[in-house]
């Protein structure tokens, strides 16, 4: 379907809801602002100074409830006309011209904003009203015509109706260091500027062709830049009633930086490829809202359409790449590859929310919200391969590839097809069943529902499995040949009688070759249960204690763990006049449990289901371990977790206030491997802030912020029927075949232990790790500690010099990622100069920016104002991920690095405007 | 009653700071000139807001039409000579003028309840006695839209939340800092049924509206990914690349440690290509995008053969 049949079809229906794409009631659309106008443009102040009268006649400054002062406002140029009889119009514009200097190509420096040399439109604003009739109009805009502009419009009646349309442009850039080896950059297909498609007849020499054109490449820019433009109606009918309706449309083009590989099985040749970005996302939406004194309502309906203009990504190979699982093939053959890039999708949601006061119910309130929605994609699905594989078969059983897998005959069916139903229901009841003690309960239910299974069986073949990128490796199930595994003169082809029919291939009862080659999609289904009860109580005039108790149930079709839960309790404290501030803490423990942990969990969509498991024959098992038996990803992990927050606001003095938050956050991971120990994340905040009044606001704030989180993990060795491991004290582990004499014994080490495998005890004695582990040794184990520091100041200063006036903030980040890590490198086999070059840990990723931005005014004339703009940035970025990359983009005959990564730079930009009011 | 008593009642709020608040009945509504008179400060700055602009060019009801006193409620006590600094003769949205917070925000609620606020009670602003006058200032236009406090919605939120500010300052971030996207883009500081305040359902149905390709529904989905972008992504700021909570592979690794490959092996500094450079044994798990250099399409694949998310 179209989408233009889409936009007609959900417009028929008569669902013109919000649009996804708005914001908060009132406030549509993108935030309307870019690097030189972060606040969105106001064009009762823009160009204006803080007035000196201040924010009262009585009191010149003031405080929030919680102690923040309110900002001083801008001088508007006097009380509003609301008089007139026809339209009173105003506005202003601000332009003049940019001068850039220093590293202006960096992608630091260019990322989401468009700060380039030449003529420069920084803002506008046009108003108009008719205040006889509350008519008005609005538009506001800046950076014309950059990559960063922003434009809005409004028009309506004061308090009846009103339409908003804007459009947004911003910049994402990747990366300024990429050397590009295609063409076609954006394009559906990429094709090699000068290498040769499947490389040459040998790796050495493909790769030395590789090296020398990307060394002379120049480094690019891999870029997007997203514009979204939408309009917005709203109208209210009587007191009670607002109707509204939006539209938007999102386009995002452009390349990002992106992995490709042949073969498999570890890969046999990975390059870095652009990814070709045309997106297209329209978002139609409507809804009503009702609110009287009892009841409030609220109804939406909403429908996003996706659409990817590249959907299918066709690029050349410049790689001798590595084969796998195939024999008769040639690896240049592989002059292409071929990625289904994301798929057009659509999402549809109905939300109906309603609220009652029941004041003869202890004061009481009762609020439901009943969220329906779905995602859907039916996408035609690629053919497995653009190639006809002529020559090729199946090493394992000899069976052709040959035009057996380059057409959509080869696929269990021809498109996607899949949906994914999703249902939120929250029914919450509140009440004052006693003088300054409220209580509230509430239950809230959310399940997600998958239909449209896959699976990965050719019909033209009855092969299950797959192969590997476009044909250069394989992953298709065969019957195990090894001798003993199953009768006599089984073939490796056993399996493809059954014709893609599962029970009847599980029937054969024959082990699989592997157990873990997916075979089926999961439907990702999952319910979550939420009941929470809340108290909060008054202990005076000024504070209160809020305590509430939480347990979350979720429970999940195709994960390790099919129920987790997590009892939350927490207690909140509130004080307001203690001290001439506030003060606010809370404290929050978290338990998380859940069910038994299966590692096997995945065996139904994998191989594992279509036969045995071994018992028999010299087989190597780990493909039906598939991870350490005390491994818990961290997301279904057991974990306890204590969560301290406060924040006190003080008044330091008149005219000076201060705040500091603290956050400390303490995650215990008890599983042994995976994330382990405690991951805590801190954050301390300070700010200070004067205000002397119109002529001098001066403020500050600092953050710290620091994390830790560790991990534990096996490398694992092997697990193959009829041998035995020998463990020595070095950590070193070899083996034998049982019965036959040990392995000598390594210089300088001793024996510790041995492990015989045998097919009745492979899973007791692999599947875990231990001292004598064959597979999952704990000499092997590997631990990582990543250290996360970040430090960043704030400070900002507005001073009316006279007849100049200064508006500058200045803002430093130190950023810094320390990763550790232990490992026994006798056991891993590792060189002198591996261990050397590895040392304990990697380089620091750090990161390191300094913003300074500052503006000058001065009046020129009672409508003229010229302006100073300075924007000064500088950074130094360090990640151990691109070592060596811009110098050795090719480490070895596989692997093609062509992105350079994150530099640092240092760039000014100067800009003169004249803020003209019109 | 002792030092210590005092004290200790004070800091707890149990000592009694004055009844429940009320204006007296016997106040009437005066009009906004008679406020004017003595507040033309203000009332030069509120009549460029958007309240003045409904309340005096086209008011919907009697409520609205009288003016200040729609939301100071009835002015005459306050009014009278002598009288103006009694805080029980009017309703009062400042700090110091000190209107209980419960007080301020049903005024508000008077005429803006509903919408978003339909989750406002017990959400976690309301538990930490957040006040309407908090976040928004009716009394001047200090922002385009909303009569916030500040220049924007960035700016309001960070007073408070100086964590996430920080945040949003590191390596990665989405375009905060840059004025292209604010917190309401994916909060709804009013209330939700979501302990974050998430504007959506869930956390995945706040990311896909921008990020609508990952929506699919995909054929080989990556089940933590369709479960929960926040299981790899930390949504205000990371010192990693591409806003992810670690480096890889180490973030893949505390879910991956497949024994028959790659996935759970020791992965180590001299595995970078300035490694290789003087000896080391190269690793595409440690150079550029790790283990994105193959397994790409890590949102998930709609490829048949993107079981492993490789194209």
């Amino acid at each position: 379907m179209t989408l233009s049949t889409h936009v007609r079809v959900a417009l028929a229906l008569g669902s013109i809801a919000l649009s996804v794409a708005a914001r908060a009631d009132g406030i549509p659309g993108p935030a309307a602002g870019n690097a030189l106008n972060p606040a969105p443009v106001n064009p009762s102040s823009a160009g204006r100074w803080m007035d000196v009268e201040g924010i009262g006649t009585r009191i010149p400054a003031a405080r929030t409830p919680s102690g923040i002062p309110y900002n001083i406002p801008h001088d508007p140029g006097g009380e509003a006309e609301e008089k007139a009889e026809g339209w009173l119009t105003s506005g202003f514009v601000e332009l003049g011209a940019l001068g850039v200097w220093g590293d202006e190509k960096r992608q630091g420096w260019l990322n989401y904003k468009d700060l380039r040399d030449g003529a420069y439109l920084n803002g506008f604003a046009f108003t108009a009203e008719k205040p006889r009739e509350a008519r008005f109009a609005e538009a506001v805009g800046g950076g014309v015509g950059r990559e960063d502009q922003f434009y809005r419009a409004q028009f309506g009646r004061y308090n009846d109706w009103k339409v908003t349309a804007w459009f947004d442009s911003v910049p994402s850039v990747s990366t300024t260091t990429y050397r590009s080896l295609w063409n076609g950059l954006g394009t559906d297909r990429l094709t090699l500027n000068t290498l040769q498609p499947g490389g040459t007849t040998n790796a050495a020499t493909t790769q030395a062709n590789i090296q020398q054109a990307v060394a002379a490449t120049p480094e690019s820019e891999l870029a997007m830049i997203r514009k979204t433009a939408g309009a917005r109606a709203e109208m209210k009918f009587g007191d009670s009633w607002t109707l509204f309706a939006g539209l938007s449309d999102e386009t995002r083009k452009g390349s990002r930086p992106f992995g490709a590989v042949f073969g498999g099985g570890g890969g046999g040749g990975n390059m870095e490829i652009p990814e070709s970005i045309d997106y297209d996302t329209v978002n139609v939406s409507a809804g009503a809202q009702y609110s009287d004194p009892v009841n409030t309502f609220n109804i939406r309906a909403s429908a996003s359409f996706f659409r990817n203009k590249v959907d299918t990504l066709t690029f050349e190979n410049p790689i001798f790449i590595t084969l796998n699982g195939s024999n008769g093939l040639n690896p240049s053959t592989f002059t292409q590859g071929r990625f289904a890039l994301a798929p057009d999708n659509q999402h549809y949601n109905v939300r109906a929310e309603y609220a009652r006061a029941l004041p003869e119910f202890f004061r009481g309130n009762l609020a439901a919200t009943v969220s329906l929605g779905s995602m859907r994609q039916d996408e035609n699905l690629l053919p497995p391969t653009t190639f006809a594989l002529t020559g090729g078969s199946v090493a394992a059983g000899g069976v052709s590839l040959a035009n057996a897998w380059n057409t959509p005959n080869a696929l269990s069916r021809q498109s996607a097809d899949l949906k994914a139903d999703t249902a939120m229901a929250d029914l919450t009841l509140s009440a004052r069943p006693a003088s300054g003690l409220d209580v509230r309960g509430k239950l809230r239910y959310q399940e997600a529902r998958y239909s449209g299974q896959y699976d990965s069986c050719n019909p033209l073949t009855g092969q299950w499995g797959r192969i590997l990128n476009d044909g250069s490796g394989l992953s298709i199930v065969t019957a195990n040949t090894t001798a003993g595994t199953n009768p006599a003169g089984t073939s490796a082809n056993a399996y493809n009688a059954a014709a893609c029919n599962l029970d009847a291939a599980t029937a054969l009862g024959l082990v699989p070759a592997t157990g873990s080659a997916p075979v089926r999609t999961a439907p990702n289904d999952y319910r979550q249960v939420i009941g929470t009860l809340t108290a909060d109580y008054r202990l005076g005039r000024t504070s209160s204690l809020n305590a509430a108790l939480e347990r979350e149930n979720m429970r999940r079709e195709w994960r390790e763990r099919d129920d987790t839960h997590e009892d939350r309790l927490k207690l909140t404290f509130v004080e307001r006049g203690a001290i001439d501030g506030m003060i606010r803490a809370s404290y929050e423990y978290a338990r998380r449990g859940g069910g038994e942990y299966d590692v096997t969990a995945y065996d139904p969509l994998l191989s594992a289901a279509i036969g045995p498991t071994p018992t028999q024959g010299a087989v190597a098992v780990p493909s039906w371990i598939h991870t350490i038996g005390q491994f818990r990803s961290f997301d279904l992990a057991d974990r306890t977790q204590n969560t301290f927050n406060g924040r006190i606001d003080y008044s330091l003095h008149p005219g000076v206030e201060s705040a500091v938050t603290l956050q400390m956050k303490d995650a215990s991971f008890p599983a042994e491997y995976g994330r382990t120990g405690h991951q805590k994340a801190d954050s301390l905040t300070l700010d200070l802030g004067y205000q002397a009044g119109s002529s001098l606001v001066v403020y500050g704030n600092y953050a710290y912020q620091r994390g830790v989180t560790e991990q534990k993990g096996v490398h694992p060795n092997s697990c193959t029927l009829g041998q035995t491991y020998y463990f020595y004290s070095d950590g070193r582990v070899l083996n034998a075949n049982t019965g036959a004499a040990a392995p000598s014994t390594p210089t300088g080490t001793t024996l510790v232990g041995s492990q015989a495998v045998s097919g009745g005890n492979w899973r007791q004695a692999c599947g875990s790790a231990s001292a004598f582990s064959p597979l999952f040794p704990e000499s092997r184990a590997w631990e990582v500690e990543a250290r996360d520091r970040s430090d960043v100041l704030g400070l900002g200063i507005k001073y009316d010099f006279g007849r100049v006036k200064l508006d500058m903030s200045f803002t430093r980040i130190l950023g810094r990622t320390r990763i550790a890590y232990e490992y026994n490198a006798a056991a891993l086999g590792l060189s002198a100069t591996q261990v050397a070059l590895a040392g304990d840990g990697l380089s620091d990723l750090t990161f390191a920016q300094n913003v300074l931005d500052a503006s000058a005014w001065m009046p020129i004339t009672n409508r003229i104002v010229m302006r100073l703009v300075v924007r000064h940035e500088s950074a130094r970025v360090s990640d151990w991920h691109y070592d060596g990359v811009a110098a050795n983009p090719m480490p070895a005959n596989n692997g093609v690095y062509l992105d350079a990564g994150p530099q640092g730079y240092r760039t000014t930009a100067v800009g003169l405007f004249f803020h003209v009011r019109i | 009653m002792k030092a210590i008593t005092q004290a200790f009642l004070l800091a707890t709020g149990l000592l009694a700071l004055g009844g429940a608040f009320a204006i007296p009945p016997e106040a009437t509504y005066v009009g906004e000139k008679t406020c004017i008179k003595c507040h033309d400060v203000e009332a030069k700055h509120f009549s460029h807001t958007v309240h003045a602009k409904a309340f005096r060019l086209n008011p919907r009801n009697p409520h609205e039409a009288r003016g200040c006193e729609a939301c100071h409620g009835p002015g005459s006590l306050h009014a009278q000579r002598g009288s103006e600094k009694v805080r029980e003769y009017l309703r009062g949205f400042t700090r110091e003028w000190g209107t209980p917070v419960e007080e301020q925000n049903e005024a508000c609620m008077a005429c803006h309840k509903g919408g978003q606020r339909v989750h406002w009670m017990g959400s976690i602003h309301d538990n930490n006695k957040v006040a309407c006058s908090d976040c928004h200032n009716a009394m001047g236009r200090f922002s385009a839209q909303g009569l916030l406090r500040t220049a924007s919605v960035n700016e309001t939120c960070e007073a408070c939340h100086g964590k996430q500010r920080a945040e949003f300052r590191r390596r990665s971030h989405m375009p905060v800092p840059e004025g292209k996207m604010s917190c309401i883009d994916c909060h709804s500081p009013h209330g939700s049924p979501t302990r974050p305040l998430l504007r959506a359902d869930s956390v995945n149905e706040t990311c896909y509206p921008c990020h609508a390709e990952k929506r699919g529904p995909l054929l080989w989905e990556h089940a933590p990914v369709r479960e929960n972008c926040m299981n790899c992504h930390q949504a205000h700021g990371s010192n990693h690349d591409k806003l992810l909570v670690a480096a890889r592979p180490y973030l893949c690794q505390q879910c991956h440690t497949s024994p028959s490959l790659h996935a759970g092996q020791s992965f180590r500094g001299d595995q970078t290509a300035g490694a290789a450079l003087s000896g080391g044994s190269q690793s595409p798990r440690m150079i550029g995008r790790s283990c994105q250099n193959c397994h790409s399409q890590v949102h998930g694949s709609n490829h048949p053969s993107g079981a492993r998310f490789q194209r």
